[in-house]
């Protein structure tokens, strides 16, 4: 399956031209333009974007917003930020914020390519397999405790799942913009799949409740109550699932499953498609967070954030009122409405967004939490 | 002197920008014509009060109903940036981290306010 790139830019007129000059790499990735981050979006949704690069400033949601959106709902999808406003400051605070490469316009098509290609590269460093039982492979995987990304082909409906390991732990799944158990549960219930390994995880922590083997067995059972849609009249004849595997670019300390699999390709399976659950935020965060908000309880952000990463602490601090009364009475004089939230970034203490409410809490978040998720899920 | 605030004023959403000084004064503020009177707002702000209340803080965000205020720590007091709901956020941050460096050179206790008036504008 080919690597499609979506390259987003208001510059109509640039992005015409690189697509032209990108047609010389069809081999290697096709090219899907968009004119503005919301039009970004709408396509990140539809699924099978391999790669984002994107323009800084652009109306409406700029690229550092695209990014932001990027990393919380698709953290497996590499982002190249392009400019032509560079600054000192821009390089590192683009890196800070999470892109994976930073270009200074004017650059030349070679120079993009480049870039695009060793990012997808990098999506199968650690080789492929093909012809996969899953089930047998995730177990290695837990089993070696495996820190890795894997990307899983559909080749029935020919659409790809991503599965994040830390140690051997499944730590979250995406497919097209969902994240979550649910996503995990379609992608488990797969036959017939093709892997690629990148190493490391985008996760450092668990964001899917529950251990592997409970997950794989219901998913399983999702399986099983999926295959009541099988016409057994196209069963018949049918050769039995196969559990060889063809590890295209095996690589040391990695699971080998069946290393003398042969290159046989099954022949494609004619499984009925898991029926579609309704779409729903990639995470419950934001909404239970707007919830804790309003009933402006402590226990409400714990609840809400407590699979939040990056946050260390939630507690009650009174000791902030003042500030919260200096800052409101700044909200009225500017005709701003009420205080959702302050940030503050603290010299000796670090990051905190500090909640006014009955109760006032206090959001205690490591050095490296982007502030905005945080912020955002307590609005 | 180039107009050192040209970039961040030019943001879709941002009404202004102003320096306070340590002691509570504003030193500069550069508001577009449309949010002048947002420049008389901010002087009407208790910042004898709120200046000790951000002593550890080298950056905060004021996130309001309806807009943002971002603060943020610079030699002579603090850099404040008012801006609406429209307003780019991460890009109204890397240029206050831009400005930082030239807001920094200024000396404090200097009459920076005539001074940044004179030469910047």
């Amino acid at each position: 399956m080919k690597s499609k790139v979506l390259i987003v830019d208001d510059d109509a007129a640039w992005v015409k031209a690189m697509l032209k000059e990108l047609e010389e790499y069809s081999g290697s990735f096709s090219v899907t333009p968009a004119y503005d981050g919301k039009q970004a979006l709408e396509i990140l949704a539809s699924g099978q974007i391999s790669l984002v690069v994107s323009d800084l400033r652009m109306p409406n949601i700029d690229g550092f917003e695209l990014l932001n959106r990027v990393l919380r709902q698709y953290p497996d999808i590499p982002v190249i930020i392009i400019t032509a406003y560079d600054r000192p400051k821009t390089r590192e605070v683009v890196f800070n914020s999470g892109a994976d490469e930073y270009l200074t316009k004017p650059f030349t098509p070679e120079d993009l390519a480049e870039k695009i290609n060793r990012l997808l590269q990098k999506k199968s460093e650690g080789g492929s397999l093909h012809n996969v039982s899953l089930e047998t492979f995730l177990q290695l995987i837990e089993m070696e405790q495996q820190t890795c990304t894997l990307r899983v082909l559909n080749k029935n409906a020919s659409n790809i799942g991503v599965l994040f390991f830390r140690d051997g732990e499944l730590m979250n799944a995406r497919l097209d913009n969902r994240l979550g158990k649910e996503a995990a549960y379609e992608i488990l219930s797969w036959s017939g799949v093709s892997v690629s390994i990148q190493n490391g995880c985008p996760f450092t922590e668990k964001q899917l409740d529950g251990e592997l083997q409970a997950i794989l067995l219901d998913a399983m059972r999702t399986k099983d109550e999926s295959s009541q849609y099988f016409n057994p009249e196209e069963d018949e004849g049918k050769e039995p699932e196969t559990d060889e595997i063809l590890l295209e670019t095996p690589v040391d300390n990695r699971p080998k499953a069946n290393p003398g699999g042969k290159t046989k390709t099954a022949e494609p399976e004619k499984t009925a498609e898991t029926p579609r659950k309704a779409k729903r935020p990639a995470s419950g965060t934001l909404d239970a967070g707007k919830q804790a908000h309003d009933a402006g309880n402590v226990e409400g952000f714990k609840s809400a954030l407590h699979n939040e990463k990056g946050v260390e602490d939630i507690y009650e601090d009174p000791a902030w009122n003042s500030l919260i009364q200096q800052v409101s009475s700044m909200g009225r004089i500017f005709d701003a409405g009420s205080l959702s939230a302050i940030y503050l970034n603290r010299v000796k203490k670090g990051q905190a967004v500090i909640v006014p409410g009955e109760q006032v809490s206090v959001i205690l978040m490591n050095p490296d939490t982007p502030r905005d998720r945080i912020i955002d899920a307590v609005m | 002197m180039k107009d050192i605030f040209k970039d961040i004023l030019s943001i879709e959403g941002v009404h202004g920008v102003a320096v306070i000084g340590s002691d509570g004064g504003m030193l500069l503020s550069r508001f577009s014509e449309r949010y002048k009177d947002e420049e008389y707002r901010l002087g009407r702000v208790d910042w004898n009060t709120l200046i000790p209340e951000l002593a550890d803080v080298s950056e905060a965000e004021f996130v309001f109903e309806r807009g943002r205020i971002y603060v943020r720590k610079v030699q002579p007091g603090l850099f404040v940036t008012v801006f609406d709901d429209i307003a780019p956020v991460s890009m109204v941050r890397l240029n206050c981290e831009i400005l930082q460096s030239s807001l920094d050179k200024f000396k404090a206790g200097s009459r920076i306010g005539q001074l940044l008036k004179k030469r910047i504008f």
